[in-house]
C-alpha cells in the first residue's frame, strides 16, 4: 500500500474535543510560530526583490515591498545579459523532460514488478531497491569522467537528465502503487481481448494510475529543478545551456569585482523559486505523498 | 514477494509472436533501468573504486594512472589530514541540525496530529515549502540575513542590544549558521514523516488507553513513541545519509573553501575541492568510499540502537 | 565557374586574408568582472568583425578555473578563447592542453616585449612555453583614508616604511579615530607571503618542488605574527573582501587602509564608495614590497574549434590600444600594455586621488613586480595554511607548531 497521509480524521476522533479555548492558545501561538519562520524567508525575498539594490541591505530593513520590481527586472537582464528568460527555459526544459522520461519508464518498469511474473523478478527488484543505498556522492568523480571522456556530454543538459530516466526511487513508487491499485483480472482480461503487452500498459494500466503520476511528477520536476550540483559539475555553463542555479551562484556567489545588484539577484531568487511555489501549492498533497511514500513499505 | 504462479506457464505451444512478447515484455520492461545503471551507477562505481587506489590527474591522460595500494587512503586517515577536519565538521553540522529537527518536529507532529487535525493539510503544506525550495536561492537569502552589520539577524539582536554575530566569519558560529539553515530546511520535511506515521496508529489504542486513564503525556510516552519507532528509524536514516552529504548549504554560504578557516567545510565539498579543483582523483574517490564508509557505519549504528530492546514491532 | 571560385575562397580563407564573409561564433569563456570588460569592447569587435558573433560564458570566479581545470585535463567542453586569472595562470602554463603561442602561426614572441615583463613570465611553463597573452594587470597598491591618518596624525610614510611601524600606526588610528587599520588581520598574511620572494621562488614551493611553508621559514613565521599582532590589538575589523560589510566600511570610512590591486580605486569609485571621492590616497606597499593584485590573460585551448579567429579576438584585446582602454575605463582593469599605460590618460591626476598621478606609480610598479613560481599543489597549500592561519588568529594557536602542521599536511597531499 502507499500512504495517503493528508487524510482528514476518521469520522469518531471529534469525541475528544470538549477543550477550553485558553489551553489551545500555547499551541496555536506555537504553530503560528512555526509556520512563520517557515514563511519569512519567501516573505523577505520578495520584499527585496521589490527594492532597489542599494537598500536590499539597509538599516533598518525594510519589511515591506517596494517600487522596483520593475527596475529590478531591468537589472536582471542586464547582469544576465538578457540570459535570465532562457535560463528559465533551460532549467524548465529539463525539469520537464526529467519528468516526462521519468514517468514513462519508472512506470513501465514499475508496472512490469506488480503485475508479471518472471523468472529473476525477486532479484532484480531487491537489486534495484539495494542500488538506492549507494551515496549519490560516491558517484560524481566517475560519472563525470563517464560523461566527459566516454559520452561527451559535458555541458548539454542530457547529462542531467538522462541517468535518472529509470530510478529506484520512481519504479519503487510504481510498482507499490500500481500492485495496490490495479486487478489483474483487469490486465488478464486485455490480454484476451488481444491487446499487446506494452498496449495494455499505455492504454490500461496508464490511464488508472494517473494519481501516481502525478505523484512521482512533481516530485521529480522540483528534484531537477533544484539541481544545482549536477550542472556545476556537468558545467551546464554556456548561455544555451545555464540553469537558473547556476545563474543564480554566479551572481551571488561572490568574489567579484562587480556592482552586485542584489535587487536583481533577489529577482532571480523570486524567479527560481515561483514555479516550485506553484507546482507546491498546486499538488502539495502530490508532492508530500510521494516524498513521504518511502516510508511506508508494504 | 514474487511466488511464481503457474498461470504465465501453460504447456508447450508451437512460437508466435504473441506468445514471445508476452513472455519477454516484463524483462524489457525494467531493462532501462539496468541499461542506465550499467553505464551511470555500475561502471562508474568500479571506476571509482579503481581510482581510489591509483594516483591520477586527468591531465595526466586516461591510462596513465599509478597504482599507489592503500595510500590515498592512508593519505585520508593520517591524523593531521584535512579530511578528518571536514568529517568533524560534517558530523557536527549534522548533529546541531538533525537533532533539533527531530526534537521539534516530532512535537509538531504530535500537536498537529491530536489538536489541529482539522488544519493539518494547510500545516503540513506550510511547514514543508522550505524543503522543496531551490537550496542556491535559499542560501542567498540566509546569507543576507547573516550579513554581519547590514543583516536582518544583527539588527534584530541590536534591538535588544546584542552584539553583531559574525554568523559567516567567526568559525566557531560557522557551523551553527550552517546547522541553522539546514535545520529550516529539513523541520518541517521530517514534520510530515512523522504525521504520516501518527497517522497508521490506529486510534484505539488510544481510546483503550483514556478508558485505563491515562494522561496525554503518558499516551505520549507509552504508546506514540513506541509505535512511531520505525518512522522515527527511517527519518532518522534520510536525516543521517543527507548530513553525511551535505553540500549546497554551506557551497553556496561559504563558498567552495568552507568559510573562516573552513570551519564549514563538509567533506562533500572537500570531496569536490579535491576532484575539481585540484584534480587529485584517487585522494577524492579514496575519500568519497571513506564517507560511504562512514554513512554505513551510522546507518548500521543507528540500525542497532532502533532494534535494541524491542519496540513494538 | 562554381569550381574555381570555391577554390578562390578556400585559398583565400587559407591565407586568411578574406574572411569577411563566414560565418562564425567564437565561444568565449571568462569570470567576472573580465566579462563586463569584454562587452564593452564587443561594439568595436563586431564592427570590425561583424561576421564573428561573440558567445560570452562567465561562470562564478572558483567555478570557472575549475571548469576550465577539468576541461583541460579531460579535453573536453573547452571554449575557442579561455580566460585565465593570473592565480591560475602559471598552473595553467606547467599542464598541458594550451596552444604555445610562441610557435607559428602566432608567433607571440614578437609581442611580448610590448607588455609588462612579469606578466610574460608568469605565462610561460617551465618548458618555454608561453599560453596566454596578458590583457590587465593588478598593481599592488597600498590604499588608505587621508582624512583618517590625519585626524590620527599619521604619517603614510611611516606606515610603509615597515610593517612593524604599520602595526604601531595602526593602535593610534585605532585608539584616536576608532577606525580599524584593515579589514581583515589575513591580509597583511597574505600580503607578506607573497612580497620579497627570492628569485625563482614560489609562494609554497620553490623551483625543485620543495616546500617552503614550515617553521623554518622566516617568511611565514612573520606574517602569521604580523597577522596575529593585527588581530590582538584588535585592529582589523574582521571583513571578508567582496562582502557587503566591505563596501560598507569603504563608505563610512572605518577602515583606514586596504592593501589591493589598482583596480579597486575604479571600484570604489564607481560603485562601492563614489561618496568618498578624494579621501583616499595610495602609495607603494610596505617594505617596498610589489605584488600583483589580480590581472588576466587570454589562452586559446589546442582543442579549440575556431584558432584562428580566437587569436584575432586575443589579439584585439591585448594589443589594440583602443580595448585596452575601454576595458580601463569600464571597470579599472589596468592595461598590461605598456603602449596603454602610456596614454595620456594615465599621467592625469585622479580625481578621486585627490588629485594623485596614481597611475603613474602603479606603472611603475607594476614595471618592478616579479613573477612569482608556481606550483600545481599551490591550491592545495594556500587552502591548508588559510585553516591553519585561522586557528592562529582565532584560537590562539601557536604559530610555529601551525606552520608546522601545516607543512606536515601540505607535504602529504604535494605527492
Amino acid at each position: 500500500m502507499t500512504t495517503t497521509p493528508v487524510q482528514h480524521a476518521a469520522p469518531g476522533t471529534r469525541t475528544r474535543r470538549a477543550r477550553l479555548p485558553w489551553q489551545r492558545v500555547p499551541i496555536w501561538a506555537l504553530m503560528l510560530l512555526a509556520c512563520f519562520l517557515s514563511v519569512v524567508p519567501f516573505y523577505l525575498m520578495f520584499v527585496w526583490a521589490s527594492h532597489p539594490s542599494a537598500e536590499v541591505f539597509t538599516f533598518p530593513p525594510h519589511l515591506w515591498f517596494g517600487d522596483a520590481l520593475a527596475r529590478n527586472w531591468q537589472g536582471l537582464m542586464q547582469v544576465t545579459d538578457g540570459q535570465a528568460p532562457r535560463q528559465f527555459w533551460n532549467s524548465l526544459y529539463i525539469a520537464l523532460i526529467s519528468t516526462l522520461t521519468t514517468l514513462f519508464f519508472c512506470s513501465l518498469a514499475g508496472y512490469a514488478f506488480a503485475m508479471y511474473d518472471f523468472r529473476g523478478k525477486g532479484a532484480l527488484f531487491a537489486f534495484i531497491l539495494g542500488t538506492m543505498l549507494i551515496p549519490p556522492l560516491v558517484m560524481d568523480i566517475p560519472s563525470f569522467l563517464v560523461m566527459n571522456n566516454v559520452l561527451h556530454w559535458v555541458g548539454q543538459p542530457r547529462a542531467l537528465w538522462v541517468p535518472g530516466m529509470a530510478n529506484a526511487f520512481g519504479i519503487f513508487l510504481m510498482r507499490q502503487y500500481i500492485s495496490s491499485a490495479l486487478p489483474r483480472e483487469l490486465i488478464e482480461a486485455a490480454r484476451m481481448d488481444g491487446a499487446t503487452e506494452f498496449g495494455i500498459y499505455r492504454q490500461v494500466v496508464l490511464p488508472l494510475i494517473r494519481p501516481i503520476l502525478a505523484t512521482l511528477g512533481v516530485v521529480t520536476f522540483v528534484g531537477a529543478w533544484n539541481n544545482f550540483k549536477g550542472a556545476l559539475i556537468m558545467k551546464l555553463s554556456e548561455p544555451d545551456t545555464m540553469t537558473l542555479p547556476l545563474s543564480l551562484r554566479r551572481l551571488g556567489g561572490g568574489a567579484t569585482n562587480v556592482n552586485v545588484d542584489w535587487g536583481a539577484i533577489m529577482m532571480l531568487v523570486v524567479i527560481t523559486v515561483i514555479p516550485l511555489l506553484i507546482v507546491f501549492l498546486l499538488a502539495s498533497r502530490q508532492v508530500i505523498s510521494g516524498l513521504t511514500s518511502g516510508a511506508v513499505k508494504d | 514477494m514474487s511466488q511464481r504462479t503457474p498461470t504465465s506457464a501453460p504447456p508447450r505451444a508451437p512460437w508466435s509472436y504473441t506468445r514471445f512478447q508476452q513472455r519477454f515484455a516484463p524483462y524489457l520492461f525494467v531493462s532501462p533501468f539496468f541499461l542506465l545503471f550499467a553505464v551511470f551507477g555500475l561502471f562508474p562505481l568500479l571506476f571509482s573504486l579503481f581510482l581510489a587506489f591509483h594516483l591520477w590527474s586527468p591531465l595526466d591522460g586516461v591510462g596513465n594512472w599509478k597504482f599507489v595500494g592503500f595510500e590515498n587512503f592512508q593519505l585520508a586517515l593520517g591524523p593531521t589530514d584535512m579530511f578528518w577536519k571536514s568529517l568533524k565538521n560534517t558530523l557536527w553540522i549534522g548533529l546541531l541540525s538533525g537533532i533539533p529537527q527531530h526534537l521539534v518536529a516530532l512535537p509538531l507532529a504530535f500537536i498537529i496530529h491530536h489538536s489541529l487535525r482539522r488544519f493539518q493539510g494547510a500545516f503540513s503544506t506550510i511547514l514543508f515549502l522550505p524543503y522543496i525550495t531551490n537550496a542556491v536561492a535559499i542560501a542567498i537569502v540566509f546569507a543576507t540575513l547573516y550579513s554581519e552589520r547590514l543583516g536582518i539577524l544583527n539588527y534584530l539582536g541590536g534591538l535588544v542590544g546584542l552584539d553583531p554575530v559574525r554568523w559567516l566569519g567567526d568559525p566557531n558560529m560557522v557551523p551553527y549558521s550552517v546547522a541553522a539553515v539546514v535545520f529550516w530546511r529539513y523541520v518541517g520535511w521530517n514534520t510530515v514523516l512523522y504525521l504520516s506515521g501518527l497517522q497508521a496508529i490506529s486510534e484505539d489504542v488510544y481510546e483503550a488507553a483514556t478508558v485505563d486513564g491515562a494522561g496525554a503525556w503518558q499516551k505520549f510516552w507509552y504508546i506514540t513513541l513506541p509505535l512511531l519507532r520505525p518512522m522515527m528509524f527511517y527519518a532518522f536514516t534520510l536525516t543521517i545519509v543527507g548530513s553525511m552529504q551535505l553540500f549546497e548549504e554551506p557551497f553556496m554560504l561559504l563558498n567552495d573553501g568552507g568559510g573562516s578557516g573552513g570551519a564549514g567545510l563538509t567533506s562533500a565539498m572537500h570531496i569536490f575541492n579535491t576532484a575539481f579543483r585540484d584534480l587529485d582523483m584517487g585522494y577524492a574517490s579514496a575519500m568519497s568510499w571513506l564517507l560511504f564508509l562512514a554513512i554505513f557505519a551510522l546507518s548500521m549504528l543507528n540500525n542497532y540502537l532502533f532494534s535494541r530492546d524491542g519496540g513494538n514491532r | 565557374m562554381k569550381k574555381s571560385a570555391a577554390f578562390a575562397l578556400a585559398t583565400a580563407l587559407l591565407l586568411g586574408t578574406a574572411h569577411a564573409q563566414e560565418k562564425v561564433t567564437l565561444t568565449v569563456a571568462a569570470f567576472p568582472s573580465l566579462d563586463s570588460a569584454i562587452k564593452a569592447i564587443l561594439p568595436a569587435w563586431t564592427k570590425l568583425h561583424p561576421n564573428v558573433t561573440i558567445n560570452l560564458q562567465a561562470q562564478q570566479f572558483a567555478d570557472h578555473h575549475n571548469a576550465m581545470t577539468t576541461a583541460l585535463a579531460t579535453g573536453q567542453g573547452l571554449p575557442d578563447v579561455m580566460a585565465i586569472e593570473i592565480g591560475y595562470v602559471g598552473k595553467f602554463a606547467e599542464g598541458q592542453g594550451l596552444e604555445n603561442l610562441n610557435s607559428a602561426p602566432y608567433s607571440a614572441a614578437q609581442y611580448k616585449k610590448l607588455f609588462t615583463p612579469f606578466t610574460i613570465a608568469q605565462a610561460t611553463g617551465s618548458d618555454g612555453r608561453f599560453i596566454a597573452m596578458p590583457t590587465d594587470i593588478g598593481p599592488g597598491t597600498f590604499f588608505y583614508r587621508k582624512d583618517v591618518l590625519d585626524k590620527a596624525g599619521v604619517n603614510p610614510l611611516t606606515m610603509q616604511s615597515s610593517w612593524e611601524n604599520y602595526i604601531a600606526s595602526g593602535k593610534k588610528i585605532k585608539q584616536k579615530t576608532g577606525a580599524y587599520l584593515v579589514n581583515t588581520a589575513a591580509s597583511v598574511y597574505n600580503l607578506v607571503i607573497r612580497t620579497n620572494l627570492k628569485s625563482g621562488e614560489g609562494i609554497y614551493f620553490d623551483k625543485q618542488n620543495n616546500l617552503l611553508v614550515g617553521p623554518d621559514s622566516a617568511r611565514f613565521v612573520r606574517a602569521m605574527t604580523l597577522a596575529k599582532q593585527v588581530r590582538d590589538a584588535g585592529l582589523d575589523a574582521k571583513i571578508g573582501e567582496w562582502s557587503n560589510e566591505w563596501y560598507d566600511a569603504f563608505k563610512k570610512g572605518t577602515v583606514a587602509t586596504q592593501f589591493s590591486g589598482a583596480w579597486l580605486q575604479g571600484a570604489l569609485q564607481n560603485w562601492m564608495a563614489p561618496d568618498t571621492k578624494g579621501l583616499w590616497r595610495v602609495q607603494n606597499l610596505p617594505e617596498k614590497g610589489f605584488a600583483s593584485w589580480g590581472g588576466s590573460f587570454y589562452a586559446i585551448p589546442s582543442k579549440a574549434k575556431n584558432k584562428q579567429w580566437a587569436w584575432e579576438f586575443i589579439k584585439f584585446m591585448t594589443l589594440n590600444q583602443g580595448s585596452q582602454i575601454t576595458a580601463f575605463q569600464d571597470n579599472g582593469a589596468f592595461p598590461a600594455l605598456i603602449a596603454a599605460q602610456k596614454d595620456k590618460a594615465f599621467s592625469e591626476p585622479v580625481e578621486f586621488l585627490g588629485g594623485q598621478k596614481a597611475r603613474v606609480l602603479w606603472r611603475d610598479a607594476a614595471a618592478k613586480t616579479q613573477p612569482i613560481d608556481v606550483n600545481k599543489y599551490d591550491s592545495v597549500a594556500d587552502q591548508i595554511l588559510q585553516t591553519e592561519l585561522t586557528n592562529v588568529l582565532e584560537q590562539g594557536k601557536d604559530i610555529k607548531q601551525a606552520l608546522a602542521d601545516a607543512r606536515a599536511q601540505i607535504a602529504r597531499r604535494a605527492r
